[in-house]
């Protein structure tokens, strides 16, 4: 496969998940503009049968991560184990059931989520990415990954509670 | 009886295993997952979703003749888009969008939430003699019910509802999986189905649509039976 027939089909995702890093329309052009250009000089390094997806996020998140409003991102988050008490499923599905208003307050509440929390959240619900590939993607443990979901769904449920 | 952990109930409603026995015995498990369930379909309706504006293809063009690939698509998007930034979010499309190909994974949560349910089913039989005429008033068209062979046997049925069209569900078993078997009109079709096999047909004016966690081949022994049985 080349670049091109690897990469074509990821210019929709990537440039989605470039908008929720920025929510800025021309910041997330220039990212994955800056993604495909390095994605091809690196393809000759990327190691074929290994998550080319994954890749290419990588790229697209280092790249968000050295721009300016990427540095200016506040990323350091307390990972501590003992903040993510409570997280037993508390609430009845009766409880969940949405309207229209919910929907809005929790839309409300993704755009709240700390990106860390987020970019998780998203890639996993609308992306439908599995938690080893958003681990590949975020260079981050599996495990962390379950906890930033958990704990985004956590806020969210309160959020519409 | 050790119940779930949160993380267990997180990865069997996002797909990272299969499953678990204790969700057949243990409601409070099965509500949860079902929950949980809720919460991601909610996200997605709710989640912010974009269209790749031109100007951003028309970057993507050669000055580098690497790009020439892009070319092509730019033409597409050029004509899909029509210039400027388009910014579209989910909830506010309208249903039934995109020239009738619908998000399957309704059909998916639909899927495992009936397979989570105690009560599944409002119609319980085994005789299709008793399960078609239950559907007549129900939905708008005949629902086709052949006779089952073995290894298939037919549950039960209800009417389910996608993208406010009404439809006929019928829970159909094989041994101990359980097999999801939609039916709607012909003017929808899902999207590419994940996570789970699946066959979709059409045929009469109908679409068909059947999930389940056996092989591909049962699927489509199962699309046979209905084909040769009506």
């Amino acid at each position: 496969m080349t670049f091109e027939e690897l990469a074509l089909p990821l210019l929709s995702p990537l440039y989605t998940y470039a908008r929720w890093l920025t929510s800025d329309a021309q910041e997330a052009e220039d990212l994955v503009q800056e993604t495909f250009l390095k994605g091809l000089r690196g393809f000759a390094s990327f190691a074929p049968g290994t998550n080319f997806r994954a890749w290419m996020y990588r790229i697209l998140r280092n790249t968000f991560l050295t721009s300016r409003s990427g540095l200016r991102m506040q990323l350091s988050i307390d990972e501590d184990p003992g903040r993510f008490e409570d997280l037993s499923v508390d609430s009845t599905p009766e409880s969940e059931l949405l309207a229209r208003h919910d929907v809005e307050r929790l839309r409300a509440a993704i755009q709240d989520l700390p990106l860390p929390f987020r970019e998780v959240l998203l890639l996993v619900d609308v992306e439908e990415m599995s938690y080893r590939d958003v681990a590949e993607a975020l260079s981050i443990p599996v495990g962390t990954v379950t906890s930033r979901l958990l704990r985004a769904r956590k806020k969210l449920r309160e959020a519409i509670r | 009886m050790n119940h779930l952990t949160a993380e267990e109930i997180a990865a069997i409603a996002d797909g990272e295993v299969a499953g678990s026995e204790h969700l057949r015995e243990c409601a409070a498990c099965a509500n949860a997952v079902l929950g949980e369930l809720r919460m991601k379909r909610a996200v997605r309706e709710a989640a912010p979703r974009y269209e790749v504006p031109a100007t951003l293809v028309k970057r993507l063009q050669p000055r580098r003749s690497a790009f020439d690939w892009l070319l092509p698509i730019a033409a597409a998007l050029a004509i899909v888009v029509g210039g400027g930034l388009v910014l579209r979010w989910r909830a506010g499309a309208p249903a039934g969008e995109g020239g009738g190909a619908a998000p399957s994974f309704e059909l998916v949560d639909m899927h495992t939430t009936l397979l989570a349910s105690s009560n599944a089913v409002d119609v319980v039989s085994t005789d299709r003699h008793t399960v078609k005429p239950w559907f007549e008033g129900r939905v708008p068209f005949a629902v086709p019910v052949p006779e089952l062979a073995p290894p298939f046997r037919l549950i039960g049925g209800r009417v389910v509802y996608w993208r406010q069209q009404p439809g006929a569900y019928l829970m159909i078993a094989k041994g101990a999986h359980r097999i999801s078997l939609f039916i709607f009109r012909d003017d929808m079709r899902p999207t590419q189905i994940r996570n789970v096999a699946s066959e979709v047909w059409t045929a009469n004016g109908l679409t068909f649509v059947a999930l389940a966690d056996v092989s591909q081949e049962d699927l489509r022994a199962l699309r046979e039976a209905f084909s040769a049985g009506r």
